[in-house]
């Protein structure tokens, strides 16, 4: 008779039990195509469509982040239109450099997980303003054409208002994503995050930090709006 | 009692998951492409911005390539 064994990392190694990866990837699918739809229907100076790419990139890995990215923008593209699915390179990015990050040590420290945040950020917008430009010609309907239509109007040429305005609007949504995601990641039984280089705090630091991080990201998205709206 | 083997995954089979979620993204891209083409206000043709789709996901096929030849697998 067999006897089930409690499902844990096996101590030493990177290998993970296959139950993680079928229970987590689909909900952290899931959790982007639902929170891009709130986004998309409250016309949110954000995204919110990497929070469960973040969650799995830290978790399992971030090719397995990589995966969830792909599926996202590719199931979200047949829910809201073909606009999304270039864009699934974006989703890609983040996914290596949160997860590549936190492996790397950069996510030991709450400060150094908030500047890994601004990293995915910058490099998320790197790879979106091409995409924007030559393939949106520099609009896709999202909050943040009203700010490179300020831009514009100051002067600027089309890719650096592009630029500018995505990476305020990136700013905001990937340190929102990146500590949500830490908060989930938190909550996550023990077992699953055996391992990995997380900071080390406990009770009020722990939340503190969490919601001040999230704070911060509100505050960006906050001035944003005032300033685009 | 015989003990219940738990099923794991290593660097390898990540790396191979997200190769596969790239390979869906070159799957879908022309179909999708030709649909934003079609969109009213996109001036771009199909073939340039198909063109400039796959360079920017070459680069991470490319970068896949180069995990699976420096990952450690732990049953070397």
């Amino acid at each position: 008779m067999a006897t089930a064994q409690p499902v844990a990392k096996k101590k030493g190694t990177s290998r993970i039990p296959l139950t993680y990866v079928v229970s987590l990837i689909p909900v952290a699918i899931a959790l982007n195509i639902v929170g891009g739809q709130i986004n998309t229907a409250l016309n949110l100076p954000t995204f919110l469509d990497m929070i469960g790419t973040a969650v799995v990139a830290i978790v399992l890995g971030p090719w397995w982040g990589a995966l969830v990215g792909a599926l996202t923008n590719i199931i979200a593209s047949f829910i809201s239109g073909p606009i999304g699915l270039p864009f699934a390179a974006c989703n890609v990015v983040g996914a290596l450099v949160w997860g590549y990050g936190v492996r790397w040590g950069w996510g030991k420290k709450y400060w150094s997980f908030f500047l890994l945040n601004i990293l995915v950020a910058v490099l998320v917008s790197m790879t979106a303003v091409p995409i924007y430009v030559f393939l949106f010609g520099g609009a896709t309907g999202h909050f943040s054409d009203m700010i490179t239509a300020a831009f514009l109007a100051m002067g600027q040429n089309l890719l650096v208002s592009v630029f500018s305005s995505n990476i305020i609007v990136s700013l905001a949504d990937k340190i929102i994503s990146g500590f949500v995601a830490l908060a989930i990641v938190e909550a996550l039984p023990a077992a699953m995050t055996d391992g990995i280089k997380l900071p080390k705090s406990t009770g009020l630091t722990k939340v503190l930090w969490i919601v001040g991080g999230i704070v911060v990201g509100l505050a960006i998205a906050l001035i944003m709006m005032n300033t685009g709206g | 009692m015989a003990k219940k083997e738990v099923k794991t995954v290593g660097v390898k089979e990540g790396i191979g998951a997200g190769v596969i979620g790239l390979g869906l993204i070159f799957l879908f891209l022309p179909s999708t492409i030709q649909k934003i083409a079609d969109l009213e206000f996109i001036a771009s043709e199909a073939f340039a911005m198909l063109s400039g789709s796959v360079l920017v996901l070459s680069i991470f096929t490319i970068l896949a390539g180069l995990a699976v030849m420096f990952a450690k697998s732990d049953e070397e």
